[in-house]
């Protein structure tokens, strides 16, 4: 079981700063079982959760295995790649701080790691309109200020 | 199973008018329903024992009701949190706690500002706080038309599943509404006018999405033999089931399809439900679907058995939904154009189906509902009834 590993710099490497606007949704509200999660991504590292019962990758973070109901487990490394499940793009200013961002999608993607790992993400260096199921996408990390960093998708081809 | 069939029944319905800014608090929405309610079911409000609701920090508990009616005692009540999804639990709830003589007769009300003071949308306020979010709200997603849509696009990928498909189930609920003294939208409205009306999160325009309604609707729950010396021909609660689940998690156990999100939680409650009411989807006369969006009602038409997995576009676009169709469903407009009321007010249709006083509206014939709330894909869990006219 990993503990809570200290803030690091931000590595180099595919990163991005996200819009001023972007920087006003609302912020990650991690919990107790979340908070590695989120602080790898603070590294630009994606991971989830392994169990040490039985090996079963998992997220999203929480502290018992669904299948085994083991309770150890370590946060190991994803492979950062994945293909696009379903998407929205989104029109409606639903919050005033999207006033300046719509029209915006957001991709629901299945990691590579395995078929029931869904992660949402921005889209990063793509057009909607090229959006189709099973895109392959890569992780890449968007840096919003000194405290917060999201997982943006980029299409592969 | 067959000590709760049939063991209580719905003998009052009572609305207040619905509208985009009622002016009132929700408390005095949830007098004013409770009273016509009551008023309906040819009861006093003496003859109530227990009050139930639901809401998600929007409403007047049962508790406040309570004495802003002058109940002279509460035996039981229900203040459960959730949304649609709990709609038609906290019915089946009430339906329980009168088969086990924990209470004589229930009032379930719903009571919401749901334009004027408290949006969905999110307009104004901050993504609830439930565990998902976290994962979702950074990207600009909480709302519920953007999670609709995302599941929405899943069935088109996965079964070419059309706008027009869509836009068939809110043309169609239109046409029921225009026959609705009550509805908010009455005018009728064409596929065209479906595919004209703006993005609100692609796929889904303005014309898949449900009203923002003020309002409250109430339902008298009491024993089927009381019910039976009361004004209407009872109303049966035949079935009531729930299932629950959150299709976001990885892992064994996490909905019907896994991590498959065109299948709802209704495909696990639906053979248990019918089940219990003794009746299979050939038995139902009316539907009244969950229809925060029209995608809701599509993938409930598959996984409440209604067409097979996949079908439910072909199926809704085929006719097979209108009054006069194989499977009249939402008779009055739904949320779409009658109102929002949080699912209560399909029961209440349904209610209306059932004892034949539905008007212009009515099926002829109708004995068997189906009645859903919100079919498990945001706060997960579902819940819905069977109701039979005690003919």
């Amino acid at each position: 079981m990993s503990s809570a590993e200290p803030q690091a710099e931000p590595k180099a490497g595919p990163e991005r700063r996200a819009s001023s606007a972007r920087a006003r949704f609302p912020r990650p509200e991690p919990d107790r079982d979340s908070a590695p999660w989120w602080e790898a991504v603070r590294r630009h590292e994606l991971t989830v959760q392994r169990c040490e019962g039985c090996g079963t990758l998992r997220f999203p973070a929480r502290a018992v295995c669904n299948r085994c109901r083991g309770r150890a487990w370590e946060w190991v490394p994803a492979r950062g790649t994945g293909r696009v499940y379903s998407w929205i793009v989104n029109h409606q200013v639903f919050m005033p701080a999207m006033a300046g961002e719509v029209p915006f999608p957001v991709l629901l993607v299945r990691l590579d790691d395995g078929e029931d790992l869904l992660m949402y993400g921005d889209l990063v260096d793509g057009s909607p309109g090229d959006l189709e199921p099973g895109l392959p996408v890569e992780a890449v990390f968007l840096d919003v200020d000194e405290s917060t960093t999201l997982v943006g998708w980029r299409p592969l081809r | 199973m067959g000590t709760f069939r049939d063991r209580a029944a719905i003998a009052g319905v009572g609305y207040t008018p619905f509208s985009k800014d009622s002016g009132v608090s929700t408390l005095t929405l949830a007098v004013d329903a409770v009273l016509a309610a009551l008023d309906d079911a040819g009861l006093d409000v003496d003859d109530v024992d227990a009050l139930a609701t639901h809401r998600v920090g929007d409403s007047t508990p049962p508790w406040v009701v309570a004495p802003a009616l002058g109940l002279p005692e509460v035996t039981w009540y229900l203040d459960q949190f959730g949304g649609g999804s709990v709609s038609h639990s906290v019915i089946g709830q009430a339906a329980m706690a009168v088969a086990a003589g924990v209470a004589e007769t229930v009032v379930c009300y719903r009571a919401i500002n749901a334009r004027s003071e408290f949006r969905m949308g999110g307009t104004g306020r901050g993504p609830a706080a439930i565990f998902d979010v976290q994962y979702q709200a950074p990207y600009g997603y909480f709302a519920p038309p953007q999670q609709f849509a995302m599941y929405a696009r899943a069935h088109m990928n996965a079964y070419g599943t059309t706008h027009e498909q869509l836009g068939h189930i809110a043309v169609g609920q239109r046409a029921n509404a225009a026959k609705n003294p009550r509805a908010l939208k009455r005018d009728p409205i064409t596929l065209d006018d479906y595919l004209s009306s703006r993005w609100i999160a692609e796929p889904f325009r303005l014309l898949d999405c449900c009203l923002e309604t003020d309002g409250a609707c109430a339902v008298v729950v009491t024993s089927r033999e009381r019910a039976r010396d009361l004004r209407h021909v009872p109303v049966l609660i035949s079935g009531a089931a729930w299932a629950g689940g959150d299709s976001f998690f990885s892992g064994a156990g996490s909905g019907p399809g896994g991590t498959d999100l065109t299948v709802t939680e209704a495909a696990r409650l639906a053979p248990r439900l019918y089940a219990m009411a003794g009746a299979g989807p050939g038995d139902i006369d009316v539907a009244e679907l969950y229809d925060c969006f029209t995608y809701s009602v599509l993938v409930q038409l598959e996984d409440y058995g209604f067409c097979p997995k996949g079908e439910g576009g072909p199926y809704a676009a085929s006719g097979a939904l209108a009054l006069d169709g194989e499977l009249p469903v939402n008779t009055h407009g739904g949320f779409l154009s009658e109102g929002y009321v949080h699912g209560i007010n399909h029961v209440a249709e349904a209610v209306a189906q059932l004892r034949g006083t539905a008007g212009d509206r009515q099926v002829p014939g109708a004995e068997v509902a189906l009645s859903t709330s919100q079919p498990g894909y945001v706060l997960a869990g579902t819940s819905a009834l069977i109701l039979r006219s005690d003919t």
